[in-house]
């Protein structure tokens, strides 16, 4: 059986249930013979208690929960703004694939933004087939074609099987845009830009 | 680490951390008061999500939340500097209890031990605060404390030890400093 001395020393570890069942049996055995250290450990458990009862349970606010929450959610889901950034990039790329006009016009400036990279442009004379552009990515990569709503759009193919964009322009406007002219054959001179891919038409004839 | 699928992560994050917000907070608002509680807890379950593909499944979520917590008020106290920290250049000798036996503890407490919790150094409020309202062992406590658990016991016999004083104290200076006698009782005069 422990003592008073051992009981004081271990009044926190009884208190905290951190003794073994068989110590805490032999303090149960002291504290029902001896009044001071019930007492003591009465003391002690009502400290506890108050410290609980003083802390209380305060609930966090409503919007504190919702801030954590919406950790948890991805985010661009988190803000109006990014909302509103999603939608119109949603938009544009509706209006750039969907829209012939602007579809055109964004082929176009994407064209011309790819030859101003293009340092090495030289005056040609080629010859190749007139071919639709989409329909020849269409066979080759399996790219959606958008020729029913935006129309064929002409290129020239030579015979070694290498693609060739016209660069939007006066005089190239029949070969990239009339359908019926699919399938010629046509020689074509002006400036190549061979690292974009493209010509810039400066005459042409059909062969 | 396995990293698991946002979905996944999310719903297993919503189940086993999320309940333990209102523990996290009623913490929080002892540490750094009601003002700075919010943001205390929102930090803490942020960095706790973003470091959530590394806690173990098969430990203690909430003392997990609660290391975090304690983590991230210490680093703020660090850029802060509102605190000094509590110098343990050697760890204190378990006294035993001889003077609990009064009756300083009587009666309703919540104000005086309020404010006697508060008046405690920072690392004993928390001992004391996470053995008593949370009811963490003595090893999660350690954990949490990043500790040893012979620092834990010494931390909360200490830290009660003080609060006991604190509360003594308090009661007396809230005493008149000398007892009138009730005027209802007989006056006794030797004959």
């Amino acid at each position: 059986m422990i003592d008073c001395k051992q009981l004081r020393e271990v009044l926190d570890l009884y208190a905290d249930g951190e003794l073994s069942s068989e110590a805490i049996a032999q303090a149960n055995q002291h504290i029902a013979e001896c009044g001071a250290c019930r007492r003591a450990v009465e003391n002690l458990s009502r400290l506890r208690e108050a410290i609980r009862d003083a802390v209380g349970r305060p609930k966090p606010s409503p919007e504190l929960v919702e801030r954590v929450r919406s950790l948890i959610l991805p985010r661009w889901y988190q803000t109006w703004a990014a909302q509103g950034i999603a939608a119109t990039l949603v938009l544009a790329g509706f209006l750039t694939f969907f829209a012939p006009g602007v579809r055109g016009s964004a082929a176009t400036a994407l064209d011309y933004f790819s030859i101003r990279l293009d340092t090495s442009p030289r005056q040609v004379v080629m010859e190749g087939t007139l071919l639709c552009r989409d329909q020849q990515l269409a066979k080759q990569y399996g790219y959606r074609p958008m020729c029913r709503i935006t129309g064929h759009h002409g290129w020239l193919v030579t015979s070694d099987g290498r693609f060739w964009g016209l660069l939007e322009g006066s005089v190239s406007q029949e070969l990239i845009h009339n359908s019926s002219l699919l399938g010629r054959r046509v020689k074509i001179e002006g400036r190549i830009f061979r690292k974009a891919g493209s010509i810039e038409v400066s005459s042409y004839e059909f062969l | 680490m396995m990293r698991l699928g946002w979905r996944s992560r999310s719903e297993r994050f919503e189940t086993e951390a999320l309940p333990h917000l209102p523990a996290l907070f009623r913490m929080a608002r002892q540490w750094v008061g009601p003002e700075a509680a919010d943001d205390l807890v929102q930090e803490s379950f942020l960095r706790a999500w973003k470091y959530f593909d590394t806690f173990d499944k098969s430990t203690n979520c909430r003392a997990w939340l609660f290391r975090i917590l304690r983590n991230v008020w210490i680093t703020r106290w660090r850029k802060t500097r509102l605190e000094l920290p509590l110098s343990e250049s050697q760890e204190e000798p378990i006294e035993p209890y001889y003077d609990w036996e009064d009756e300083f503890l009587r009666g309703e407490l919540s104000a005086e031990v309020q404010r006697a919790v508060s008046d405690l150094p920072a690392e004993y409020r928390m001992a004391i605060l996470l053995a008593d309202v949370e009811e963490f062992t003595y090893k999660e406590i350690a954990q949490i404390m990043d500790c040893p658990i012979g620092t834990v016991m010494s931390r909360l016999n200490r830290g009660r030890r003080m609060l006991g004083r604190l509360i003594r104290t308090q009661r007396r200076e809230g005493q008149p400093e000398f007892e009138i006698a009730p005027s209802e009782q007989p006056f006794r005069r030797k004959l």
